[in-house]
């Protein structure tokens, strides 16, 4: 596979035609300007024609200009597959269900923290569990961790972390409807109950930021966002929870892949069709495991507001709560046709056109890596249109995690973060290179792409004083 | 011939292990996961902890085997610095050798979330070898 098979559609569009591989039932398409398209890796387009190959998908197996290769499915890829021909796949979502991003705003200014940013950033730490096989402080019974899968983040809000507003401001409102926790192992279980409420490790972070750019200023208004505003942006996802739901239903989807007859390029990709017992009970797993995470997210966002409320007598209201690895049941037009379609995002984010609760396009949260620029957009009647209300997710990896230790380190990059008055703490100082922006695609260049091709519009743009890499 | 050795993988984190026989590959690619999860040199092999599995392929065996000790790493701490392994037909049974994380004495490295399918293909030419991709 090689860039030779990609035909330019326009300037951001490049199409893999069907033929790529065998068996591919639509084209793919990878969103990329020519300066992204350097980064781009044969083995992803290879893993955009494989997903292309799945009974029921529609229109075109997509990437985002974030794309990079993952197992199955490839980092950035969006796949939307009929309710009744088409198929659930746990590669398609990945292992960290529901790992996402939220945005919390305070009402401060960067002056009035700066002084005490050490400070700061050692309360955060404190309060956050974070690092490897990080635990939280609850301590949850069987009932209420069932409750957690079922009510996600309503549950957390019930409990006194957070308010009835806040649940305005997620993705879903914080709960897909369709969760079962019946249809999760007791493993999957056992794995979660300890973990609520803590960041984890890997590319999972929390972040004090500043805006340093508004982009669009009616939006940023109606977003409550101010240039020199402080906020917090988290990253992270189900936990071990969610990893074991996707492990559970991957060993099940091996045999029933073939007992429906579906014929696979890469066994990562199994899948069943979303309409059968097993497509059923994955669909009911899957989504508790988002509730967890959205709960995890939501008792993190408790513990971080109780420190600024401690130091600053401030409150920081949540600005949105996105996804980046889900699949979700919703409606789009395809071939001029509405109907209900199941969207697999994997590394993507949902950017509607509408959010009920701003009235204008829905919060869209795309962190940069460790040390760049994040940014807020707004969702746009062009990714309804073009991608299944989709957008990229963030940077997307160039360096592998070996190569990243290989040719940086802890000081050089702890150094360079000090050079741009970046506090950074941590419990693992050697996984740090892994994380240093030079492992990532220049995150300003992919939010042009999402711009000029229009699925989603720039509104803010974040810069990090304050790093806690988990 | 080497037990195992990484591979690039851009996101995540790959190796390929060998083996004169499939107890040696099971073994090694149980090296190769638990050398990513913690620095092994300071594991003690003082406890010991026994699995046993069947499975419907070797492949599946070999993912059901890595699945599991990821979670007795994960869920009860447990490392395994060596295991002897003996698989007869589709059917596993270890003894793992190793000891409880103590954060004072040992060096955690990456938190594995998952092992996956991708890629994975059980191949034998004079040895058996065999790739795997963990999600970290």
């Amino acid at each position: 596979m090689t860039h030779g098979e990609l035909v330019k559609q326009d300037e951001y569009v490049w199409e893999v035609p069907e033929g790529t591989v065998a068996g591919m039932r639509v084209p793919g398409r990878i969103l990329l300007s020519d300066a992204l398209l350097r980064y781009l890796e044969p083995a992803a387009i290879q893993q955009v024609a494989n997903v292309a190959t799945l009974p029921g998908i529609q229109r075109w197996s997509l990437a985002m200009p974030d794309v990079h290769t993952g197992y199955g499915f490839p980092i950035g890829g969006v796949a939307a597959f009929d309710v009744t021909e088409g198929v659930l796949s746990p590669g398609g979502v990945g292992f960290d269900i529901n790992c996402g991003t939220r945005l919390l705003a305070t009402t401060l200014f960067k002056e009035e923290i700066i002084r005490g940013l050490d400070e700061l950033m050692d309360a955060l730490f404190e309060a956050i569990p974070s690092g490897l096989g990080s635990k939280g402080q609850l301590r949850l019974s069987e009932l209420e961790l069932n409750s957690v899968f079922s009510s996600g983040a309503k549950w957390a809000v019930s409990r006194g972390f957070g308010n009835v507003a806040d649940l305005q401001h997620c993705e879903s409102k914080g709960c897909l409807n369709d969760a079962d926790p019946s249809k999760v192992s007791p493993l999957a279980k056992k794995r979660g109950r300890p973990q609520l409420g803590s960041l984890g490790s890997g590319n999972h972070f929390l972040e004090v930021q500043c805006v340093d750019q508004i982009c669009a200023s009616e939006t940023a208004k109606v977003f409550g966002l101010k240039e020199g505003q402080i906020c917090i942006m988290l990253h992270s996802g189900s936990r071990g929870a969610g990893h074991q739901i996707c492990t559970d239903y991957l060993k099940t989807f091996q045999a029933a892949s073939h007992k429906y007859s579906i014929s696979l390029p890469d066994r990562q990709l199994a899948c069943v069709p979303a309409d059968s017992p097993e497509g059923r009970d994955y669909f009911a797993a899957m989504a508790a495991a988002a509730n967890y995470a959205w709960t995890n997210r939501q008792i993190m966002s408790f513990f971080v507001r109780d420190v600024f409320e401690q130091k600053f007598g401030t409150i920081a209201a949540l600005i949105y709560d996105v996804a980046h690895n889900i699949a979700k049941l919703e409606k789009h037009s395809v071939d001029g046709e509405s109907k209900e379609v199941y969207v697999h995002r994997k590394g993507a984010t949902r950017a509607f056109d509408k959010d009920l609760s701003y009235g204008v396009g829905q919060p869209v949260l795309i962190p940069g890596s460790m040390g760049t620029a994040s940014y807020v957009l707004e969702g746009t009647q062009q990714a309804m249109v073009t991608t299944f209300g989709s957008t990229c997710h963030g940077a997307g990896r160039v360096l592998s995690r070996k190569s990243a230790r290989r040719s940086l380190t802890w000081q050089g990059v702890s150094e360079n973060l000090k050079r741009k008055h970046i506090a950074i703490k941590t419990d693992d100082r050697s996984a740090v290179p892994e994380e240093a922006p030079e492992a990532y695609k220049p995150i300003d260049e992919v939010i042009n792409v999402v711009s000029k091709v229009g699925i989603s519009k720039a509104v803010a743009r974040l810069i990090p004083i304050g790093v806690i890499k988990g | 011939m080497p037990k195992f050795e990484f591979i690039e993988h851009t996101a995540d984190v790959a190796f390929k292990a060998y083996g004169k026989d499939l107890n040696e590959l099971f073994a090694n690619a149980a090296e190769a996961l638990e050398s990513t999860l913690v620095q092994l040199q300071r594991i003690a092999p003082i406890e010991i902890r026994t699995i046993e599995m069947a499975s419907d392929s070797y492949e599946n065996l070999l993912y059901n085997w890595l699945a599991e000790l990821l979670v007795m790493f994960e869920v009860e701490r447990f490392a395994v610095k060596q295991c002897k392994l003996e698989i007869t037909g589709l059917s596993l049974s270890a003894e793992c050798l190793g000891e409880k994380i103590d954060l004072d004495r040992h060096v955690l490295n990456e938190e594995v979330k998952a092992v996956t399918y991708h890629n994975l293909q059980l191949m034998k030419n004079d040895i058996y070898h065999v790739e795997i991709t963990l999600d970290v």
